[in-house]
């Protein structure tokens, strides 16, 4: 069962199921901001309005009363679209005489497998900066050989984050569009016209959407205050205090972490291995430096989780005081860390005064590769 | 290129030179005209004539009076003004011009 809404067109009354009200309220607006502007715009809206009541009319009988949804649709497209100036008016010639408009592709970074050689990474920078692919393979072998071997981890990188383009609107993205100044002009005299046309709809619409971002943003502010709130105000004095205390020993573990990596890359780079263990000759000491990496992030991300949970709970939703008490602290202890390994852990102290020997010949580092 | 989509300007351009014939021909309303289109390749919708008919009596080329009809409500019989007669008439030399050119075009000189 269906509404009905009754409608009064150019003085008919007409009964119409409500999709087909909506159909035509649609229309009838459409057709209204089209014709702004026209001296005679009152006029050829009531034409309109008596033209569709005629169609109407011959849709209904005796036993027909009311306009259904498929009838209306079908009364409009034959109504077609209302035109803005007339028929054979300038601005039908100009949208003839004009390029077909194009999608707005933007353009995209992403690897592309057709024609790759490991993984279509360069292949796919090459159509992002509109280049040769072969001069972008050049360029990542001279930047690698220039970096002794670092570079590869930004291919590495790129290999595992930058996606691939499967679909063919991606790969046109990958491409975006051919990069010359005609197309530039036409894409903005298309946007131009596009935005002359859309006018103060497009305004509206946009101011629309900046407040409801607003909203969300603020809404979301809201419940990340509150969920802090909640946090801190959920727990009983003991487990405050607890984290409280947690915060320093989070911030030493974290300190402590980032020592043992920095020591242990200075010795992969200087020593070639790190205390007893070398590294194998046929890995590179690059790979290694890598696989720390990794190993450090894995277990740093839940220590900075641990503490970043740990202010909140001290803390409330105002932890950002504590934090930054903590950045402090955390630099000095990681200073006196350095210190103390330095004074006490003979290998450690070594490993100084080898750098401190190779710096002063400057062969340290290219000896390391 | 479709042959149709090639000359879609042109038949553009030409709507209101055939609307005015049509209105000259013959008293009508839009139902008229529309159906006079229907099977041209000029066919056409209200929601292109009625801007342009509004435009033509802008121009002051044509005009309409209301008419009772048995069916329904009364409805707008459009006629040529003077001026628009006189301009249907150059319309009409120009329209036989432009003809003879594209014929003459056509043979080897």
């Amino acid at each position: 069962m269906n509404k009905v809404v009754t409608v009064n067109l150019n003085g008919n009354a007409y009964s119409l199921e409500e999709p087909a009200y909506d159909a035509l309220r649609a229309y009838l607006d459409g057709a209204d901001s089209r014709l702004q502007g026209n001296p005679d715009r009152a006029e050829i809206m009531s034409d309109l309005e008596q033209a569709i009541a005629d169609k109407c009319r011959r849709h209904l009988g005796p036993h027909k009363s009311v306009v259904g949804s498929a009838e209306m649709e079908r009364i409009l497209a034959e109504m077609g679209p209302v035109e803005a100036d007339t028929g054979g008016g300038a601005a039908a010639r100009e949208e003839d005489r004009g390029p077909k408009p194009r999608p707005d592709a933007p353009r995209r970074l992403y690897q592309i497998r057709e024609g790759a050689m490991i993984s279509g990474v360069c292949n796919g920078l090459a159509a992002y900066l509109n280049l040769d692919a072969t001069i972008v393979r050049i360029a990542f072998v001279v930047l690698t050989l220039l970096t002794g071997g670092i570079w590869i981890l930004a291919y590495i990188i790129m290999m595992f984050v930058v996606p691939y383009a499967d679909t063919s609107e991606e790969r046109a993205a990958a491409h975006g569009q051919p990069f010359n100044a005609q197309e530039l002009v036409d894409r903005a005299k298309q946007h131009y016209s596009e935005l002359r046309e859309q006018g103060s709809r497009w305004h509206d619409d946009w101011r629309q959407r900046q407040r409801a971002r607003r909203e969300k943003r603020a809404a979301a502010a809201e419940r990340e205050f509150w969920r802090s709130e909640r946090a801190h105000g959920d727990a009983g004095y003991a487990t405050r205090l607890l984290a409280g205390l947690m915060v320093p020993v989070f911030t030493a573990l974290s300190g402590a972490l980032f020592v043992a990596l920095m020591l242990a890359v200075l010795s992969l780079l200087v020593t070639g291995g790190i205390l007893d263990w070398t590294l194998p000759a046929d890995v590179p000491v690059w790979a290694a430096v890598l696989v720390l990496a990794i190993a450090y992030q894995a277990l740093h991300v839940p220590l900075r989780a641990a503490s970043r949970a740990s202010y909140e709970t001290t803390a409330g939703s105002r932890h950002g005081w504590l934090a930054a008490a903590d950045g402090v602290l955390w630099i000095g202890f990681a200073a006196l860390l350095f210190w103390l390994a330095y004074l006490f852990v003979p290998e450690v102290r070594s490993l100084f005064d080898d750098i401190r020997y190779d710096l002063g010949h400057l062969s340290f580092v290219r000896a390391g590769w | 290129m479709a042959i149709d989509e090639k000359f879609t300007s042109i038949r553009k351009g030409l709507l209101e030179f055939l609307i005015l014939r049509i209105i000259a021909a013959d008293k009508v309303y839009v139902a008229d005209m529309l159906e006079r289109l229907r099977a041209t390749p000029f066919a056409t919708q209200e929601g292109t004539l009625y801007p342009l008919l509004s435009k033509l009596r802008r121009e002051e080329l044509l005009d309409y009076e209301w008419q009772e009809s048995d069916a329904g409500p009364p409805r707008k019989y459009y006629k040529l003004t003077a001026k628009g007669r006189s301009q249907l008439a150059e319309l009409n030399r120009y329209w036989k011009q432009i003809n003879v050119t594209v014929e003459e075009l056509g043979q080897s000189a």
